[in-house]
């Protein structure tokens, strides 16, 4: 026995020496050396999570210098350049740098442990994956500190003014080498991501037992595979225009600038799915968490978010309905546009399916999870509204576009993985974080919320046109604007809120013994902070919600 | 007393928190502004109107419903107590097949109702009516950063060659497009730099203007009126300020203006010995705008086409010798090298046109020297500034504003 485990990988030390020639194992298991080495999973999750929030703050606080010069007509606290530039790294900011991220800390620290693995396939490259993505993210915001400036040319880069005629610094060629990248990181990680939950289940976590939130980090890693060679060819031909004298975009010899936008919407758009599958995923956890009952429908549940990635191929061009398309090509866009809502849809129902009947707890990620219900589906019918061609001309490009999108992200996205955050918080740190000050948060936020962006549905449809950095002051456009301010700064405080409760449990919480909640899927089988080979004995799954039955079948007699 | 005390200053508080409110809650729902969707001068902006409509309705029905359904789960099945009073799992429902069906067959059915529509208005929308094509009147509109120029092509300009002798030129005018009322105006849409997008809300939806490609749209207007509009796509550093309007007058009144407006530049005739050497014009004080000020006057914003009328009409105090001087400073200083005044025999095609500068958009003294004294201030980082100005080293001295202003004021 004793020979057969020395000659086995767990115990011959010896066979794998720690500091060989050039690359030698790091070992370090606390402190700075080990943050920086680590492959562990759940460590790399808290590495995104803590780079995402880090960002936020930027994104936040550009978001704010935008509220402040937009509160009163004619006003001149930034300059237009100031004011473009701001516009441009929010948005950048707050999708790559902020939703993703934070997307990502959630598939690795939590995927992992909902099929029962001990890591992710690909440990090293997972690490690879989220230095890329740390380089990335300080190569966007380099600019900041340069005689060039940050970018400006808005987040869609729309060639060509992002060539070098009409952007001769160096600014957009930091925001190009940095989105590049992102995207080496987003597609690595996604293909570890894929490989795991393929590979990786454990003996009996068939398909179509995984939990949704693992579904819908696979439809993710597929669209981020899929979606970002796409960002990354429009990237190589803008840097080749740039910096090379190519002609893919430059007007004057004969460049098409609508080739960037189909490059880039066909990336963009799957995008936007990027951004919502995971909170998607999210929610179906916690909604049959504090209900107390199994997610209504998950085969559609599943399906659907199948389909959604599917459709969110075919429906890239409703960003460029008042490009000039054409009749048919823009009635076949805006016709794929509605169909993708019917999954999205099914999706809602379901997940009021899931309520009917259940007993919900309305602790925090609860009262999240159901504000996202709220604010989705409204973020979602104005989406359709945007799907009426016609209309939408009206409504393109102006601040109801804004509205539209906010709602899905903030109030989508955003929502959810605040739901997430503080769902899993116990099981990350072991700590709870304070109901009460999370109750506050979400009043805060969800109040602040509405108040800035359901305005922008009115200033949009009185024709003010969006990235602009001053108003005339007999457009009839202050009020709107003002309540949007005066939101903005409500919901800043709620997010701080947040995440003051946030640090202060990490340090001072209270302490929590394992599954909290209740919870039914694997990962609250483990104790709190799960160790770092995460299951001592892999899991054997019989179930879907496999954990919520191991605990019942412990204490009487199985589900039927 | 100290409860007096107490009540008063929240009577204090609560008549501050009135009057900070009053802004707030004013106008909360005014949606008939210069550029509101809501208020639609064309049949185009209508169709798009009503479909708007329909979609919105269809939406906050759906809304209603759901949210309904919503509210009531979280109110009914809300649990009174703490979870751990409910140790077993509430009876397991897993999905009902024929309730995900019933529901995938209504979002289905509620789209059809917004898509049958949607397709007649694409049709509708993209092009002048068969029937109504010979009526149409066109133009072309091309995007500059960040001005809008309008070509009339079925129409021929006078002007003069460097001879003297008298030629036809193509004329345009520069944010300001005027066509007549009740006739579909179909326009053809192009860029020389980046893309823009042609924007009137109230005349009808957006379509970008994209360099090397041919896009167009129609517009037409139900009756006279001044409409404004703007670059609805991300163009640059002076996106925002990037406005135009569209002037739509009766089918005589047009005649004429498009007549006026194919003459050469106006001359104001030299003056007189005896008058020579006397400054009528007053320039002593010009109104300082603001940086980002839009800067229209409370005349204008009253009645714009009234003003407008007003605008086309020459001052009353001109002053001749000051105009001549304008006429040679306009060369001396570089200013022809981009723009046309025909008949002056200045020809350049980088900025707009401004044989008839003086009668277009709110061109008042104020304005115009705000733009020859500092163009950065009125839309920071335009071709006239940076390759012009900073470019060229041009320094004006007051006296030469003075002069090119009253020069270009007298260009009606």
């Amino acid at each position: 026995m004793e020979e057969a485990l020395a000659k086995s990988d767990f115990l011959a030390k010896e066979e794998h020496p720690t500091k060989p020639f050039v690359l030698w194992r790091p070992t370090a298991k606390t402190g700075l050396m080990s943050w920086l080495t680590t492959v562990d999973h759940k460590r790399i999750g808290f590495l995104y999570g803590a780079s995402g929030l880090f960002f936020f703050i930027f994104g936040g606080i550009e978001a704010l210098l935008i509220r402040i010069q937009l509160a009163v007509p004619n006003n001149t606290f930034l300059t237009s350049a100031q004011y473009n530039e701001m516009f441009t790294m929010h948005g950048t900011t707050m999708i790559f740098l902020v939703v993703m991220p934070i997307g990502a800390a959630f598939f690795n620290f939590i995927m992992p442990l909902q099929i029962g693995a001990r890591d992710v396939a690909f440990p090293r490259l997972n690490a690879f994956s989220f230095w890329t993505f740390a380089v990335g993210a300080i190569i966007l915001n380099l600019g900041w500190f340069m005689k060039d400036g940050a970018p400006d040319a808005g987040w869609f880069g729309y060639a060509p003014l992002t060539t070098r005629t009409f952007s001769p610094t160096h600014a957009i060629d930091m925001w190009v080498m940095g989105l590049q990248l992102l995207g080496v990181a987003s597609i690595a990680a996604a293909l570890n991501f894929i490989v795991t939950i393929i590979n990786l289940r454990a003996p009996g976590m068939t398909m179509m037992r995984l939990p949704v939130f693992t579904w819908m980090t696979l439809f993710t890693s597929f669209l981020i595979i899929l979606s970002f060679p796409a960002i990354t060819i429009a990237l190589v031909e803008i840097m080749m225009d740039r910096l090379f004298g190519t002609n893919f975009f430059e007007v004057s010899n004969g460049g098409l600038p609508i080739l960037w936008q189909h490059l880039f919407w066909i990336f963009g758009h799957p995008e936007v799915y990027i951004l919502i599958l995971p909170a998607m995923g999210i929610i179906s956890e916690i909604l049959p968490t504090f209900s107390r009952k199994p997610l209504f429908g998950y085969p559609i549940v599943v399906f659907s978010g199948a389909s959604i990635g599917f459709l969110g191929f075919g429906v890239w061009s409703h960003h460029m309905f008042t490009t000039g398309m054409g009749t048919a090509a823009t009635a076949a866009f805006a016709l794929m546009t509605m169909a993708i809502a019917v999954p999205t849809g099914v999706k809602i129902f379901n997940w009021i399916g899931t309520l009917w009947g259940g007993h919900l707890t309305m602790r925090t990620p609860m009262m999240f999870a159901i504000g996202f219900l709220w604010m989705f589906m409204i973020g979602g019918l104005s989406g359709i509204m945007h799907a009426a061609a016609p209309a939408d001309a009206q409504q393109h490009g102006s601040y109801f576009v804004v509205a539209h999108f906010h709602y899905v992200l903030i109030g989508g996205s955003l929502f959810a993985l605040f739901a997430g955050i503080h769902y899993w918080f116990p099981l990350m740190f072991g700590r709870m974080v304070s109901e009460f000050w999370g109750k506050v948060a979400f009043w805060l936020v969800f109040v602040g919320f509405n108040v800035t962006f359901f305005p922008m549905h009115f200033l949009g449809l009185e024709g003010m046109p969006r990235r602009t950095f001053t108003y005339d002051a007999d457009m009839g456009w202050n009020t709107g604007n003002l309540w949007a301010t005066i939101g903005a700064f409500v919901l800043g405080i709620g997010v701080a809120t947040y995440f003051a409760s946030m640090v202060y449990a990490y340090y001072k919480g209270e302490k929590t013994g394992k599954d909290p909640w209740d919870g039914r899927t694997l990962e609250w089988s483990l104790p709190n902070p799960p160790p770092e080979y995460n299951f001592q004995a892999t899991p054997l799954i019989h179930a879907r919600d496999a954990w919520w039955y191991q605990k019942r079948w412990r204490r009487r007699s199985p589900p039927r | 007393m100290r409860l007096f005390q107490y009540s008063s200053n929240l009577g204090r508080l609560a008549r501050a928190a009135a009057l900070a409110a009053i802004p707030l809650l004013s106008g909360c729902f005014w949606l008939d502004g210069p550029q509101s969707t809501f208020d639609p001068n064309g049949p185009v902006a209508r169709h798009q109107q009503d479909l708007f409509y329909l979609t919105c309705w269809v939406c906050l029905v759906i809304f209603v419903i759901v949210g309904a359904v919503l509210a009531y789960a979280m109110i009914k099945f809300r649990a009174r107590g703490d979870a751990a009073d409910f140790p077993d799992p509430v009876e397991h429902s897993h999905g009902n097949p024929m309730v995900e069906i019933s529901l995938i067959g209504a979002s289905v059915l509620a789209l059809v109702v917004i898509a049958v529509p949607t397709l007649k208005e694409i049709w509708y929308s993209y092009d002048v009516p068969v029937g109504d094509k010979a009526n149409a009147y066109e133009v072309t509109a091309t995007g500059y950063q960040w001005w809008f120029k309008f070509d009339y092509p079925n129409e021929t300009a006078k002007t003069t060659d460097p001879t003297g002798k008298a030629v036809n030129a193509p004329f345009s005018t520069a944010n300001e497009l005027v066509i007549p009322v009740g006739r579909p105006v179909k326009i053809n849409l192009r860029s020389v730099d980046v893309i823009h997008s042609f924007w009137v809300p109230k005349l009808a939806g957006k379509v970008d203007m994209m360099p090397n490609r041919a896009n167009h749209l129609w517009i037409q207007a139900d009756k006279a009126g001044y409409f404004w509009g703007q670059c609805a796509e991300f163009c640059g550093e002076s996106h925002a300020v990037m406005r135009f309007r569209v002037i739509a007058l009766g089918p005589r009144e047009f005649n004429d203006w498009l007549s006026a407006q194919m003459e050469p530049a106006r001359r104001v005739a030299a003056p007189s010995e005896a008058d020579a050497g006397k400054p009528k014009a007053q320039f002593a004080a010009y109104r300082t705008f603001r940086r980002n000020e839009a800067g229209y006057s409370d005349r204008f914003d009253a009645s714009p086409l009234e003003s407008w009328r007003e605008q086309q009409k020459p001052p009353a105090d001109e002053d001749a010798a000051l105009i001549a001087r304008g006429r040679e400073l306009f060369s001396a200083k570089t200013c022809a090298t981009c723009h046309t005044i025909r008949g002056d025999g200045y020809i350049g095609v980088v900025g707009p046109e401004l044989t008839h500068v003086g009668g277009l958009l709110e061109n008042n003294r104020d304005e115009l020297h705000r733009w020859i004294h500092a163009p950065n201030e009125v839309k920071p980082g335009n071709t006239m500034w940076v390759k012009g100005y900073i470019a060229n080293a041009i320094k004006l001295t007051p006296d030469d504003e003075n002069a090119l202003v009253s020069y270009l004021e007298s260009l009606k």
